[in-house]
């Protein structure tokens, strides 16, 4: 053996030992090869102990080769890129890989926690729920905290994961699931066909369990057909061979997840690479091939360190030449237990004894047994001496009621084999028992998908190879591929048989759910207190709930309660199974969308004009819009804010409104078409002409609002809101399409195409004459208030210009094509520099239309109707429209409704802020005098105050009344007055003139 | 009175930069902005899909097309959008919204959506390998040949994929038109998803 790797054996394995790779576990160095996983490397190097347990911080070992570890989890790398709860069975070595154990305090050997083991008897399934009951308020603030410490899986790196993620789709004829026997024979049938096949192994090595068994297939060793194999595959073009990629789930129409772990396997991605990449797959069939699991028996001390899956142990000496112990010992109640006998021995180890649970055993066996000088007991393993230095002495309870007593440092363990039926019952399908092999098999499937080999319950490899390629050659046959596949690949089947033992009696622990610390007395104990369905065990004794989702222990954990219960393994039943198969990486399902790409932004056609001028943007919806324009010495938002309202108002200024969506309402029937969306009449607008116009909901509630211009006889010109722009659209096709199929319109989203500005203020014609051709008449006759058209620009472009007013001054809205709005905000600073031309933000935008009472969003709130807004005058009686007769609903039209009115603070000093309640004055607050609430407040420059719009029951009755104003949120308590929603210009002389 | 130019600019201007990105050597995937054109949209009037139709044949001198697919003529390009409508796509204003207008006056609506798209070319070998962590459309050869159409979203976004004619060299070339306030958006997640490929990148004024 290697010096510096003690259980290293000198020959074999696939691994190389030209790569030797230096790591560390918990602080201390270690050589390994490339080819290792973490766990045969520690196997290597003769650690047993890796691990604490979750609740009794027991020692523990590594259980298993694979994904299915309960134990073995480490915290791999350091700092940010520290990821709890890994694998060691399935992390690969790298050089410099640096992993610390679990669940453990001080350190691995002398844990602190380990004294929950001596209070054991009160941790027992539901303590949890039992006991920190009460106080209530302790839970969040003391309890849970405390036993998240103690319990925990490992500690969170705690800072950003520095690395990328990528998410892709990808399409296939064929989707196959493993690359054992099974899943390369459905390949090769498949590929052959010329098929698009994609197959996807968990491994980075393809074989499954080829890599550790071996065998004999088309007369040359498994080893050869497995090369020779992977070598066509490579050849055929349209198959694709995914190492290191877990399919995880199955989902609706043939999609499947996967998650490919590209650079686990290094210290860090390459530059510009991406750590993981979660796959949709596309499949039109897709064959499972997922192989199965071997499952433990319960026993005393059966989470020992040096107590190991018979076939994880073949695998660490056959695969990756590191012997898990140098005396071994084999608790089987099957034939294919035995095969680690071979393997051991085959390795120059020691054999202690053979204790199967079989009545029967073979001659063959037992001449094995007369030429390695071991015994063969026919009995259980009732209990296990050692500790956390591995296993020293086994005991066994013979068949007959005699003990006996075996000495070995390791034990292997083999219960039988269960299917891998996750991907086949992720529709809630339920597996179907086969008592033959004492397990679940897949009972059908999600549409387009089988299973074929061990996880279809064929356990011998020629069975496997038959099925996997019958599956292959269906499944592109059903995919339209021909014939083609060629011959099955030949190999004889093992011989099966199995005795179904799953608990054996003793003194001790004895685990079934060894990640979550759950025991066979904890069932039993769930099943005395009435929770028999087995729903009801998993959450009660949280079973099969770890990170491993039970791939270990459920169905021994369902075979014990049917025992307690008396009745039989399928009568009790299997919980859900659900995705993934293996835990999946947030990161991997967030892909490129964090931090600033969490989602798509969309910036407007002067976004980096305003950006120059150092504007302060906020998001709305996935916008960035220019809030406000700071300027050098204004000491805060309010000083800036107040600036551009004045400015404004006193001169002229502009605003981006590209966001509101546009849309071309083109066809001879655009003007009925609207006459049925908007309350009011758009058939009568004159060209040239815009309106206001508002829409209803089909349950009488308001939509939406906007302008729409009359451009052509058969052509509207219609604005949304900013946050309802696609809504609107939607709403627009389906009542298009579905409603009014009859009508001669044609919709298209235009909001992309127009950079749209808002002049508004007294010079804003003044402004308009230096930018417009001066053969366009703006006089208030040639251009009148709600005029429409297009008109040239000085320079040679053609723009659109809307007479329309949101902040109650004079105003215009001008449009031009997109890529010209950024000229557009240039040309308006140039064009209104001798005016003083303040660009303005959302903020000032809000302040006006405040001051103008206009609703917006804050009353737009999906709750208010035309007249509670004001606007009931608006609805026409001489047509018919969405939302009319359901707008006359008892409810709607009651007096007491709650409806839009002005509020002003009696101490004029003070701030409002929107939320805050409406109740009487000198009424104690409550939901029973609760009379509405604040929607919109701002500091009006224009009264030199706060105000705000509320909607108040009654309101518009109660002008002049004092109320109260109560903030619960922020702990505020005021008067105010209410008043007419109009604080400036009510009679609107300015927007005309 | 001041002069006022009217520079027309690209929404990816300034994010657009051309110059290796990503991983470096033989970039595996080209992105080129094309530049200045015109696009417009063509939906017939209710009942006049037939009219719509011939007027196309008569001016175009190809039918337009009624399933997803693109169909070059002489100076444009006439790109599938959805059941009774169409895209024409051109260069240098010879099929612009003005001088279609007649041509569609008593069959189609037009639309100008010339500014409301940004088009992106995507070739290379990697360009399927980029655009499968983009989008759900299967771009397997023969499954997406030259000529096809799919409206679908990218990132989020609603885009119009379609495969252009084959570059020199037989390399396909795919062809994406984003809504213009989405596009420095999805420029930046081209950008992140094909780094790993390394990405020349590069504007056009002549469609591909």
């Amino acid at each position: 053996m290697t010096s510096s790797q003690s259980n290293r054996l000198d020959t074999g394995g696939l691994i190389d030992r030209s790569q030797p790779l230096n790591f560390r576990f918990d602080g201390k160095t270690f050589s390994g090869f490339q080819g290792d996983t973490l766990a045969s490397a520690l196997v290597a190097n003769g650690v047993k102990l890796v691990g604490r347990s979750f609740k009794y911080h027991r020692p523990r070992g590594i259980l298993t080769a694979g994904s299915e570890e309960p134990n073995a989890l480490v915290e791999l790398r350091t700092g940010a890129r520290r990821e709890p709860n890994t694998k060691a069975t399935t992390a690969e070595l790298y050089e410099g890989l640096d992993a610390a154990s679990q669940n453990r305090w001080p350190s691995l050997a002398f844990d602190v926690m380990s004294v929950n083991q001596l209070f054991a008897p009160i941790f027992v399934a539901g303590f949890y729920y039992k006991t920190f009951m009460w106080p209530a308020k302790f839970w969040e603030a003391i309890y849970e905290p405390a036993i998240r410490r103690a319990a925990g899986l490992g500690r969170a790196a705690g800072v950003a994961d520095p690395d990328h993620y990528d998410k892709a789709w990808a399409h296939c004829d064929v989707l196959i699931a493993g690359s054992g026997p099974s899943g390369l024979a459905a390949a090769v049938a498949a590929g052959r066909t010329g098929a698009r096949v994609i197959l996807c192994e968990e491994d980075f090595a393809l074989g499954g369990r080829l890599l550790s068994d071996g065998g004999t297939i088309d007369g040359m060793p498994a080893a050869d057909w497995l090369s020779r194999t992977q070598a066509e595959l490579a050849a055929m073009p349209d198959v694709r061979i995914m190492t290191r990629t877990t399919l995880f789930g199955v989902y609706d129409g043939g999609t499947y997840g996967a998650v490919e772990r590209i650079n686990d396997h290094l210290p860090s991605p390459p530059e510009h690479q991406v750590r993981q990449r979660l796959w949709r797959i596309v499949a039109k069939r897709c064959v499972v091939a997922a192989g199965a699991l071997e499952r433990p028996i319960v026993f005393a001390g059966n989470d020992t360190p040096g107590v190991m899956m018979a076939s994880a142990m073949r695998t660490y000496i056959a695969r990756y030449a590191a012997a898990p112990a140098r005396r071994v010992a084999l608790f089987t109640n099957n034939e294919d237990g035995w095969r680690t006998v071979g393997a051991a021995l085959g390795a120059g180890l020691q054999v202690a004894a053979v204790i199967d649970a079989r009545a029967e055993i073979s001659a063959e066996h037992r001449s094995l047994a007369s030429k390695g000088g071991f015994p063969v007991l026919h009995g259980s393993v009732s209990g296990i001496d050692g500790g956390k230095n591995g296993v020293r002495k086994i005991s066994v309870s013979l068949t007959g009621g005699a003990r006996a007593e075996v000495e070995a440092d390791g034990l292997a363990v083999s219960g039988g084999w269960n299917p891998a039926v996750g991907l086949t019952s992720y529709h809630r399908g339920r597996p179907k028992w086969r008592d033959d092999i004492a397990a679940f098999v897949p009972d059908g499937a999600p549409p387009g998908m089988v299973a074929a080999g061990a996880a279809n319950g064929a356990f011998g490899l020629g069975a496997c190879l038959r099925e996997g390629f019958a599956a292959g050659a269906a499944a592109a046959r059903d995919a339209g591929h021909g014939s083609g596949s060629g011959a099955t690949p030949v190999a004889d089947d093992e011989a099966f048989s199995l005795a179904p033992l799953w608990h054996v009696a003793g003194k001790g622990k004895a685990f079934v759910d060894q990640q979550h610390d759950v025991t066979a007395s904890d069932i039993e104990l769930a099943q005395r207190e009435g929770f028999e369905s087995v729903e009801h065990l998993k959450r009660y004794t949280t079973l099969g709930m770890a990170t491993d989702q039970g791939k270990t222990s459920n169905v021994a954990g369902l075979a014990i309660m049917a025992a307690v219960n008396g009745k039989s393994i399928p009568e009790t039943g299997t919980t859900i199974y659900r995705p993934p198969y293996v835990p999946v990486a947030i990161g991997a399902f967030a892909g490129h969308h964090r931090d600033e790409n969490f989602h798509a932004t969309r910036l407007t056609p002067s976004h980096h004009w305003a950006a120059e001028q150092g504007a302060i943007f906020v998001d709305t919806g996935l916008w960035k819009r220019a809030q406000w324009y700071p300027r050098t010495g204004e000491k805060d938002w309010l000083e800036s804010v107040t600036r551009e309202v004045k400015a404004v108002r006193g001169g002229v200024g502009f605003c981006d409104v590209s966001t509101l969506g546009k849309i071309d309402v083109h066809g001879a029937d655009a003007g009925a078409f609207l006459d049925r969306v908007y309350i009011n009449t758009f058939s009568n607008l004159a060209v040239g002409k815009a309106r206001y116009g508002l829409m209803l909901r089909e349950d009488g509630i308001v939509y939406d609002d906007g302008t729409t211009s009359r451009l052509a006889e058969d052509h509207y010109f219609l604005t949304t809101t900013t946050a309802k722009a696609g809504l609107v659209m939607q709403h627009l096709e389906f009542c298009r399409q579905v409603l009014f199929p009859e009508l001669d319109v044609q919709l298209t989203s235009v909001s992309d195409q127009w950079a749209q500005f808002s002049i508004a203020g007294p010079r804003t014609r003044d402004l308009l004459k230096e930018i417009v051709d001066p053969s366009e008449d703006l006089s208030n006759e040639g251009f009148p208030f709600m005029g429409a058209r297009e008109v040239a620009l000085r320079g040679g472009i053609r723009a659109r210009l809307f007479r329309i007013s949101f902040s109650g001054e004079m105003a215009f809205e001008i449009s031009v094509p997109a890529r010209y709005g950024e000229a557009m905000a240039r040309n308006l600073m140039i064009a209104g520099k001798p005016f003083g031309v303040t660009p303005y933000g959302t903020e000032a935008l809000g302040v006006m239309r405040i001051e103008k009472g206009h609703v917006a969003g804050p009353e737009l709130s999906g709750t208010t109707t035309a007249a509670d807004l004001g606007l009931g005058k608006m609805m026409s009686t001489k047509k018919d429209f969405i939302g009319r007769v359901m707008a006359g609903r008892e409810a709607l039209v009651a007096a007491d409704r709650q409806v839009v009115v002005g509020i002003k603070p009696i101490d004029k000093a003070r701030r409002l802020r929107s939320g805050a309640h409406i109740i009487p004055k000198g009424e104690t607050p409550g939901p029973d005098n609760d009379q509405g609430y604040v929607t919109s407040v701002c500091f009006s420059p224009t009264s030199d105050q706060w105000i705000g719009l509320a909607l108040v029951e009654r309101g518009r009755e109660r002008i002049g009344e004092i109320v109260h104003a109560h903030d619960p949120l922020r702990g505020e308590d005021y008067d105010v007055e209410i008043c007419n929603p109009v604080f400036y210009d009510p009679d609107g002389g300015r927007q005309r003139g | 009175m001041a002069e006022f130019s009217w520079e027309a600019r690209s929404p990816l201007e300034r994010a657009l930069v051309s110059e290796p990105y990503g991983v470096q050597g033989e970039a595996g995937v080209a992105l080129t902005e094309i530049r200045n054109f015109d696009l417009v949209q063509v939906m017939a009037r209710r009942g006049k899909a037939s009219e719509m139709a011939t007027a196309a044949k008569g001016h175009f001198g190809v039918a337009a097309p009624e399933t997803p697919k693109a169909v070059r003529t002489a100076d444009a390009t006439l790109i599938w959008s959805g059941p009774d409508q169409f895209f024409v796509l051109s260069k240098g204003g010879r099929q612009s919204v003005k001088s279609l207008v007649p041509i569609f006056a008593a069959s189609a609506s037009l639309s100008d959506q010339s500014h409301a798209r940004v088009l992106i070319s995507i070739s290379g070998d990697k360009a399927r390998a980029l655009l499968a962590k983009l989008s759900s459309i299967d771009l397997y050869p023969a499954a997406f040949p030259v000529g096809a159409v799919a409206a679908t979203s990218m990132d989020h976004t609603s885009v119009t994929l379609w495969r252009g004619n084959d570059a020199p060299g037989g390399r396909a070339v795919f062809n994406v038109l984003v809504f213009a306030t989405f596009a420095e958006s999805l420029w930046q997640t081209m950008l992140d998803s094909g780094a790993e490929y390394g990405i020349e990148i590069g504007h056009s004024e002549e469609l591909a």
